[in-house]
């Protein structure tokens, strides 16, 4: 349900990003949303479609790339954690070298990566 | 322009001005190809490159077209051009601290939020979160009624007053935050709704989530303690159907542990699950009706009072 609002905001950098520059259309948003939200890339998309109607992004092209949880810890690790089960996209928390709880550096959030204007 | 003249277009940026607008990164082409957003095919060339630096897609010089209308950009003036925002990795090292994507916003406002609450006013702010009837308002009544302090209440529904009228029969400041279509509450919800609080008379606020176990792991408030309550008619095995929630508190409640024999729960399996989903999180026994558990709870939210604390 949260997609919408996430869209908009995309939408209005995007906007804001093309005014900058003086493009008058925005033809494709890249977007890199992690795995470890609870972001929705089918709905994502679908709500882009809805937010940029009469936009100058009306009608560009949506690429979503996902983008896998990264992790460090204190040990000194850092790489993608594992994932607690089959079923869950959730990183295992626990640093598979020391066992502490690692903090995620990448894969928990949704960014507007690029755009292309004309 | 006039027509029927040849106009040189540059291919692609000169590397000077790429260095120039970020001299420590040297741009490198990570691709190039040929592409058509309007039916007219572009040359491109793509560079990874730092926030503020566009990588292009400009044409090779192409001749004037006499029947483009004058009032219009002639079509091969018509530049195609790609901005790539930056990577979080690179502009703040790899601490994930950037304000680049939208969830990374959000929480850089919560944390706003808690500077107002914590460092300008001195409130500690204790967020109860988790599905409907898993007993927040139940087990924050009983904590402010516990409090010897100042206490004020925020709490966000879908619909209706509640909840809000329930902590408004102990005496405390209440504003009711009624989202209407959002699932969860927001930092921006919570900031404005402070503006209706005096804060100068609050030592505690307690603010109630959405009854809602999925989106506010996307959606930290600021609090000082978020503390997630479910208990076993949720099933027990609610924990591993909701690791990324669990992941975002800095406590758990496992409550109504008085029941769960009732309902066929194993609350020493959630109190394992949180274990595994979340290392190192304090998640405490209660129940609203005997009372067990509420002195532990307390103490712990004392502590976090008296140390203050965040999670973003």
């Amino acid at each position: 349900m949260h997609e919408l609002s996430i869209a908009h905001r995309l939408v209005d950098r995007a906007v804001e990003t093309a005014r900058d520059a003086d493009a008058d259309q925005i033809d494709r948003l890249s977007v890199a949303l992690g795995e470890a939200t609870h972001v929705a890339a089918d709905q994502l998309r679908f709500c882009l479609d809805a937010a940029v109607v009469d936009t100058p992004a009306d009608g560009a092209t949506v690429d979503i790339e996902r983008v896998p949880p990264a992790g460090r810890c204190g040990c000194g690790w850092s790489g993608e954690p594992r994932r607690l089960d089959a079923t869950i996209a959730a990183p295992n928390r626990r640093c598979p070298e020391c066992g502490e709880r690692i903090e995620l550096t990448a894969g928990d959030d949704c960014r507007l990566t690029q755009i292309e204007t004309s | 322009m006039t027509a029927n003249r040849t106009h040189l277009l540059p291919v692609e940026p000169s590397e000077d001005c790429l260095r120039s607008a970020n001299p420590s990164r040297i741009p490198t082409p990570i691709g190039t190809g040929v592409r058509s957003h309007t039916g007219r095919p572009t040359r491109i060339r793509w560079f990874r490159a730092h926030q503020s630096v566009w990588s292009t897609c400009c044409s090779r010089w192409q001749p004037t077209r006499t029947d483009q209308p004058a009032t219009t950009t002639p079509w091969w003036l018509a530049r195609r051009r790609a901005h790539r925002f930056g990577h979080g990795d690179q502009e703040h090292g790899d601490d994930g601290s950037g304000t680049d994507g939208v969830l990374a916003a959000v929480r850089e406002r919560a944390r706003e939020v808690h500077a107002r609450l914590g460092h300008q006013h001195d409130v500690c702010a204790v967020e109860f979160v988790g599905s409907t009837g898993g007993g927040k308002t139940a087990l924050a009544e009983r904590l402010i009624d516990r409090w010897d302090c100042r206490v004020g209440v925020i709490c966000g529904d879908v619909a209706g007053e509640d909840d809000a009228r329930r902590y408004r029969e102990h005496g405390v400041p209440v504003v009711n935050v009624t989202t209407g279509r959002e699932c969860h509450l927001d930092p921006q919800r919570i900031d404005d709704a402070l503006d209706t609080l005096d804060l100068e008379d609050l030592d505690t606020l307690v603010i109630e989530n959405v009854g809602n176990m999925v989106c506010p792991a996307d959606f930290p408030l600021g609090a000082t303690v978020r503390l997630l309550v479910v208990s076993p008619t949720e099933g027990d095995d609610v924990v591993r159907k909701h690791p990324l929630l669990f992941q975002s508190v800095d406590a758990a409640v496992v409550n109504k542990v008085d029941i769960a024999d009732a309902v066929g729960a194993d609350t020493d399996r959630m109190v394992a699950d949180a274990a595994e989903v979340a290392p190192d999180l304090p998640v405490f026994r209660t129940s609203v009706e005997t009372g067990r558990g509420i002195e532990n709870l307390a103490a712990m939210l004392q502590t976090h009072r008296e140390h203050g604390h965040h999670h973003a």
